[in-house]
């Protein structure tokens, strides 16, 4: 099964290296803005999945840290690495305060402070002057300059964003594995019983909402620099409704099924494109079908077959040493 | 000075009053199934739309609407029950109904699109006009709002705490396998439970509508309603209340400070609140359940 996962996994690299060869320059872009969702759609992941935490909010420090690349790297001329690291640091740390204030919520009403967060912020996003310039936001920001490198087109952009995708990712299933990834499993199954056997509840949730609120700020950055502009319009409520389905419909604990769930719902959209009026109609209809049929999405989906599967082999296996 | 003073207190009542039926409607449902309603401002957008259509469009009288409303309300109420609540509350995942509401306030905002169209409406006060005291003009509408508002709070209290139907409710939504034992038939309860809610919230709709304008946007009213839920303490009917028309007050007087900030304003107050009473004002003293 080992070998069979890594295998899988080659050649599903060695298939994303060549990928850009074969596609037109607008599906390069679909599917550069998919990889970036998916950085984002990870930390919700992480955060549902993992701890059991639903949060609007990812959004807002996607916005927050996006807004600070831009004014750092276009207004105070900071090397644009450097300006890319400091806003994911601040945002990191203002996502920290805020996971403390908030965690101290239960569930739901977690949720709908979450989205209170997201109020705010694009409030922010709009009016305040010194982040946004305008309402209209930043254009013009200058492009990302790795010291060996600048990233100019979007090949090149489709490549560094692959490493990025794949950093954060083993970054996600490594920390499944750790000692915090199991704490947040038993905060998401029981809290109670979490208590008692030791786990800090409060600090496992601010951790893990800080760790996400993190990969959505990578994430930001990179839309940012991608786009060479930032406005409010790009970190809405829709949008982050958008990642909760992503992750929804891969699975909500599967980092594959998030991959999986944000190519769907990026490219579901341009499939769709005739219906367009009715487009957000059908995901509230898909939402609520998925949470009845397949609560644990497509991941729980073959994850359940394939134990049937193995069920049903080892019956006939059984069967055959008897005869 | 004065006048201002006045004004804003009137506006922020009303509003304020919004708000609580809001709030009473949240507690009722995050009582009887014990999940937060994210549609909540969409069905209060719901009712918006439902008296535009009725009085408007239809051209009916004022208690033909209401009447209307409230049988349209009542039957949407266990519609939404139906499909949002009914096929995933046997789930192994709690969050599952709270996605569902997320997913019902999609489907309810865009239908409403599709059938009324982006465009915002206007429809006429129940009482057009307004009267003078001390110099100031202050809109009838604001009255009716008030007490209306007041007396439908007043009516759920006395169903919730005094009458045996109430108890009933109160039974199953604590605990359903318990009230299941003792012959409460608990999908009747939930169900009315859903159909009071969706009443009140459509009819906080149908009153303030005519301050705004009637569109998709009036759902954003729903994270002021959450956040006079939270200043309240979680899942105490009286607290919400005093909650929600705290958020009205604050948010109306905040305009002597910003205009711009309004939003943020009502959101800082509610993270303040959060980190130096995280119970609430009047937080309840039911611990967690296991």
């Amino acid at each position: 099964m080992k070998k069979f996962k890594i295998g899988g996994s080659l050649i599903l690299l060695v298939l994303a290296l060549f990928l850009p060869q074969i596609l037109t320059n607008y599906h390069l872009l679909v599917l550069n803005n998919t990889i970036i969702y998916f950085i984002s759609a990870l930390g919700i992941c992480m955060l549902l999945g993992m701890c059991g935490q639903m949060s609007f909010s990812a959004v807002s420090f996607m916005g927050l840290a996006g807004f600070l690349t831009a004014q750092f790297s276009k207004t105070y001329h900071i090397h644009t690495l450097l300006a890319g690291v400091l806003a994911i640091v601040v945002t990191g740390l203002v996502a920290n305060l805020i996971g403390k204030a908030l965690m101290r919520l239960e569930g739901s009403y977690f949720t709908f402070a979450s989205i209170g967060i997201v109020s705010i912020f694009s409030t922010l996003f709009l009016n305040w002057k010194w982040l946004c310039s305008s309402a209209d936001g930043i254009s013009g920001v200058p492009k990302l300059n790795l010291f060996f490198m600048t990233v100019k087109d979007r090949n090149q952009w489709y490549y560094v964003l692959l490493v990025a995708a794949i950093c954060c990712g083993l970054f996600v299933e490594r920390i499944r594995r750790t000692h915090l990834g199991r704490a947040a499993a038993s905060v998401r199954d029981n809290a109670i019983v979490a208590s008692t056997l030791g786990v800090d509840v409060y600090k496992t949730k601010v951790i893990c909402f800080t760790i996400a609120s993190t990969l959505a700020a990578v994430s930001g950055v990179m839309l940012v620099y991608h786009n060479s502009y930032a406005v409010e319009s790009m970190f809405t409520y829709d949008m982050s409704v958008s990642f909760t389905l992503m992750v929804m419909l891969g699975g909500v604990n599967s980092t594959l099924g998030t991959l999986l769930g944000s190519f769907l719902m990026t490219l579901l959209p341009e499939a769709l494109r005739s219906f367009q009026q009715y487009l957000r109609l059908l995901y509230g209809i898909g939402i609520i079908l998925l949470m009845i049929f397949m609560p644990m999405g497509l991941a729980g989906v073959v994850e359940s077959l394939t134990a049937k599967w193995r069920k049903h082999l080892k019956l006939k296996g059984k069967g055959r040493n008897n005869e | 000075m004065l006048v201002s003073f006045l004004q804003l207190t009137a506006s922020g009542l009303a509003v304020g009053m919004i708000y609580a039926l809001m709030a009473v409607g949240l507690v009722l449902l995050v009582r009887a199934v014990g999940t937060m309603n994210f549609a909540q401002g969409d069905l209060l957008t719901l009712g918006a739309f439902v008296a535009y259509w009725l009085s408007v469009q239809l051209g009916l009288s004022l208690a033909g609407t209401v009447i209307g409303a409230i049988l349209i309300f009542a039957i949407f109420g266990v519609l939404f029950m139906l499909t949002v609540f009914w096929p995933v509350r046997k789930s192994s995942w709690p969050q599952a109904i709270t996605i569902c509401t997320i997913g019902a306030s999609t489907i309810i905002k865009n239908s409403m699109t599709l059938i009324w169209g982006s465009r915002a409406l206007n429809i006429p006060p129940i009482l057009p006009g307004s009267v003078q005291i001390c110099g100031v003009y202050l809109e009838k509408q604001y009255f009716v709002i008030i007490g209306v508002a007041a007396l439908i709070i007043w009516g759920v209290f006395l169903l919730f705490d005094k009458l045996y139907c109430g108890r009933i409710m109160q039974a199953a939504a604590q605990d359903k396998y318990a009230a299941t034992i003792m012959g409460i038939p608990t999908f009747i309860t939930i169900a009315v439970t859903f159909m009071i809610v969706m009443c009140i919230v459509g009819i906080g709709g149908y009153l303030v509508a005519p301050l705004f304008v009637v569109s998709t946007s009036l759902s954003r009213l729903q994270l002021r309603a959450f956040a006079g839920v939270v200043i309240g303490g979680f899942g105490n009917l009286k607290g919400a209340v005093i909650g929600s028309i705290a958020v009205g007050l604050i948010e109306s007087y905040s305009s002597y400070v910003t205009t711009t900030y309004k939003d943020a304003v009502v959101f800082l107050l509610l993270l303040m609140v959060l980190v130096l009473k995280p119970s609430g004002l009047f937080g309840n003293r039911i611990s967690d359940k296991a």
